[in-house]
């Protein structure tokens, strides 16, 4: 089975330090799990990339492109000559030169099937077994024959550390750039860095003080100071009351009929 | 046989015979050492040491236990007396002259006793950190050796013959043959390779009185990296570790030992002997914490590390580099830079970090922060306080070197304790702020020296841009790195910890505490301080500046106990029965004290994380503010 990672020249998200993407790192440790892969990377340098032969990979091939020229001409040509079964590629950018359209640019010029968010791959080279990602940790297992491109999900098993010797073993090799490329259209963008952002919680209180909001978030003056003290109930009582409370907050079903 | 040849020829014989079986055993074992890798020896400068280094630097390890001590003296001094004065005897004149020999008997009369201590030691039930084995077999050889040496002796000195001379030559004939063929495998291994080790130890430095404690730098073009198999290591580490002698004192040292994390260090050096060759007897002493039977090939070319090698990766990674079980070795057996070496192969050529410890590193790499946190946040615990940076100052006489302990809220107290004490005493300082890389000690103690070498470099690129006389830091491990382990990489610093800065300032007058008698406290010693860097005083000397009721835990100094937070122990996370912190936590309640000082942000967090305390965790910036204020 032929495996492509597509590398990008990453930008670490804090550092700004030039880096291999995370979710490419995780798609190494995904396809060197199925096993023998390359890397594919479209650039003025591969340098920036290089990381990757001390996470799994052994060896890139780098198309080198002048600054600000569309990859994706060069990186479909390479690919429709390797006929891979697997191309995996990061989801979305985190800065640098990545833009995040790379893999849906190259799936239509090849027409290929993408196949997005993807966490595991497991399968030989008829069908490929995918599971998806669908958010908050539901996935779908998808089944594929023939080739597929797919980009990996931040909830892929965590990339493999990095192991300086094997990088320092593997191999870069130049193959022929077709120059026929065109230049990117120049998009305004601004970057900067990544601040987290407070997130609001559903359903949390608003007005009042802060003090209010704060009992009323942790619960003092919420339900539990609603309930009903009882000093040494008998048990059918008690147990009347926590059946009541559980029916209250939706862990039981309602009252039965004799009850109503 | 006495009627062939006089038994004044024969028992010196006996003793030369004895040297040259021990030669040939000691030649074989040697053989084995040559796979190692060549290392640079001072012969000659070691041949003239050894004697100062075994009666003064081993006695003092020794010592600490005064029995073996005094065990060691009689049986190892009557030994060799008695064997040279006997081989010595092989000329005629000497073994003629009859008050030679009760010299002779006396000299094994010592070793007999010697012999017997010996024995006490393991009969009628051996010390449990000691190693059984061929081990409960060395008292009877040596009373052999030393009885049937006295018996002989004294016939040649009264001049009897007859039917007992044969007996009492067999005996010591067995004994001392038996003693000269465990050379090889056996306990007396200990003295030949310990010996020769003392003359070609691998840190000739600690010898001459100074902490030799920096980790070696490794050639990153090396065509491998780290030790894989013993043919990785040099020559004289593997014959360092056939110096062991499984007298366990390390075992009792070691903090992940007594939390039950799997390692053993002396299970794991005699795990080195042992994978070094098939014929090594089985390991008799206490096993890995979690019993996991031996297990793996052996040979030079096989490898230690694995799920199903000898050496388990877990034992790897449980040690906190604290470096308690080279303090305590009688044989100066260098375990921490073994592990670290085993550990370099383990990341650098495999990428094996343990699980949790991949994220760390990893940011450590790539934005110069284990946790991966902006470098420009690491002057935000000092919101509020007036913070020199050095890009607006270019120059100050003061360095004040924060380190990764910046980023966590607790820990920010006792740096703002710092910085005040630095302010009131009208220190001229600055800090790097947003160009402060971390010292890369994590990544080095956890193997990745490629890492470490990294970010070194890029710290001495920025500390050559501004002028400084010297470098604060209350970070013992940032101070072992800079201190120590950056001069290799070409940046050469006086690095000082806070608080020999703040005794130096309180001496000076420029700080004036008024006592506090009322507090009771107890100091911990940080391992990268008080071991790696042998300051156990300063700190004290503050408490004591500030009259605290001081009281000493029963592991203290160089002899502390670790907290647990070294050497990417926290980062690796080994499970194990019991928890470090906890453990001396508990030592520390003993003391009764009510508040337990720290000169250490790793200490500080494992210590401060241990649940149901009762004593408080102050640094000793923070005691001495709190001394500092009262006073106006």
């Amino acid at each position: 089975m032929t495996i492509v990672v597509l590398l990008s020249a990453g930008r670490h998200p804090v550092s700004g330090a030039p880096v291999l993407p995370r979710m490419e790192a995780q798609a190494i440790r995904i396809a060197a799990s199925l096993g023998e892969a390359v890397g594919l990377h479209a650039g003025p340098d591969a340098e920036a990339v290089r990381e990757a032969l001390g996470l799994g990979l052994t060896r890139i091939e780098h198309i080198a492109l002048p600054e600000g020229l569309d990859p994706v001409p060069a990186l479909s040509a390479r690919l429709a000559a390797l006929a891979p079964d697997l191309v995996l590629a990061g989801r979305r950018s985190q800065g640098g030169a990545e833009s995040g359209v790379v893999p849906y640019a190259l799936a239509e010029a090849l027409d290929l099937l993408l196949i997005p968010d993807v966490v595991a791959v497991s399968g030989g080279a008829d069908t490929l077994t995918l599971d998806q990602s669908l958010g908050r940790g539901a996935l779908r297992r998808v089944s594929v024959r023939g080739p597929v491109l797919a980009t990996v999900h931040p909830d892929a098993a965590a990339p493999h550390a990095y192991a300086f010797g094997k990088a320092r073993r593997g191999a870069v090799e130049l193959v022929g750039a077709a120059a026929t490329g065109v230049d990117v259209p120049q998009a305004i963008v601004e970057e900067r860095p990544y601040r987290r952002r407070p997130k609001l919680v559903k359903g949390a209180p608003t007005g009042g003080s802060a003090a209010e909001r704060l009992k009323a978030a942790t619960g003092e003056g919420g339900s539990a100071a609603k309930g009903r003290l009882l000093v040494e109930p008998d048990p059918e009582e008690a147990a009347r009351e926590i059946l009541a409370h559980l029916r209250q907050i939706g862990v039981l079903a309602g009252p039965t009929k004799s009850n109503s | 046989m006495t009627s062939l040849m006089p038994l004044t020829t024969v028992f010196p014989g006996l003793v030369w015979l004895m040297a040259a079986l021990a030669l040939v055993q000691g030649l074989r074992r040697a053989a084995l050492w040559r796979v190692g890798a060549a290392a640079p020896v001072a012969w000659l400068d070691g041949l003239v040491k050894l004697p100062k280094r075994y009666l003064v630097d081993v006695h003092h390890v020794v010592a600490r236990d005064p029995y073996a001590s005094r065990m060691h003296a009689v049986v190892a001094g009557g030994l060799l007396a008695a064997s040279i004065l006997t081989a010595l005897a092989i000329l005629p004149p000497i073994a003629g002259f009859r008050p030679y020999w009760f010299v002779v008997a006396l000299a094994f009369g010592v070793t007999a006793v010697g012999s017997l201590l010996v024995g006490a030691r393991r009969y009628p039930a051996k010390q449990k950190r000691l190693s059984a084995g061929r081990f409960q077999i060395l008292p009877f050889l040596l009373v052999a050796y030393a009885v049937g040496g006295t018996a002989t002796a004294l016939l040649l000195a009264f001049g009897i013959g007859g039917v007992f001379a044969p007996l009492a030559l067999a005996l010591a004939a067995a004994g001392g043959l038996g003693l000269a063929f465990e050379v090889r495998h056996g306990p007396m291994r200990h003295a030949a390779a310990g010996a020769l080790h003392l003359v070609a130890h691998p840190r000739p430095g600690r010898f001459e009185g100074r902490p030799d404690t920096a980790l070696q730098p490794l050639d990153l073009d090396a065509p491998r990296l780290g030790s894989e198999m013993p043919a990785d290591f040099t020559w004289n580490r593997l014959l360092s570790y056939d110096a062991c002698v499984s007298c366990g004192r390390c075992e009792i040292a070691c903090p992940a030992f007594a939390a039950g994390q799997p390692l053993n260090p002396k299970r794991l050096i005699q795990d080195l002997v042992a994978g070094l060759s098939p014929a090594e007897p089985a390991y008799a002493g206490n096993p890995y914490p979690g019993g996991r039977p031996a297990q793996g090939e052996r040979g030079a070319l096989a490898g230690l590390i694995g799920p199903d090698a000898r050496i388990h990766p877990d034992t790897l990674w449980s040690c906190t580099t604290c470096r308690a079980c080279v303090e305590e070795c009688p044989m100066m057996i260098e375990h921490v830079d073994a592990v670290v070496s085993l550990r370099r192969h383990q990341t650098l050529e495999r990428g094996a970090l343990p699980e949790k410890a991949v994220g760390p590193v990893t940011e450590l790499r790539q934005s110069g922060d284990p946790g991966g946190r902006p470098l420009s946040a690491r002057t935000d615990f000092a919101a509020g306080v007036d913070l020199p940076v050095m890009a607006d100052r270019q120059q100050a006489e003061v360095l004040l070197w924060l380190g990764e302990g910046a980023y966590d809220l607790r820990y920010g107290r006792s740096l703002r304790a710092l910085i005040r004490l630095l302010r009131e005493a009208g220190v001229d300082f600055a800090v790097l702020g947003a160009e402060e890389r971390d010292t890369g000690d994590l990544a080095r103690r956890l193997g990745d020296e490629a890492t470490f070498q990294a970010l070194a470099r890029e710290n001495i690129a920025t500390l050559q841009n501004y002028r400084f006389e010297r470098i604060v830091t209350a970070d013992p491990h940032a101070l072992h790195a800079l201190r120590n382990e950056y001069p290799a990489m070409g940046g050469r610093y006086t690095v000082i910890h806070h608080t020999a800065f703040l005794l130096e300032l309180i001496r000076a007058g420029k700080l004036n505490p008024v006592r506090l008698p009322d507090l009771s406290v107890t100091y911990h010693d940080p391992c990268y301080l008080a071991r790696y860097n042998g300051e156990t005083e300063a700190p004290r000397a503050v408490l004591d500046a500030i009259g605290v009721s001081r009281s000493e835990m029963a592991r203290s100094g160089k002899r502390a106990m670790c907290c647990g937070g070294g050497g990417g122990a926290p980062v690796s996370d080994i499970p194990g029965e019991r928890r470090i912190p906890d453990i001396r936590m508990a030592q520390a309640a003993e003391t009764g004290a009510g508040i337990v000082a720290v000169a250490c942000p790793s200490c500080t967090a494992m210590l401060e994380g241990v649940t149901g305390r009762t004593s408080e965790i102050r640094d000793i910036a923070e005691l001495l503010l709190q001394a500092v204020e009262a006073g106006r």
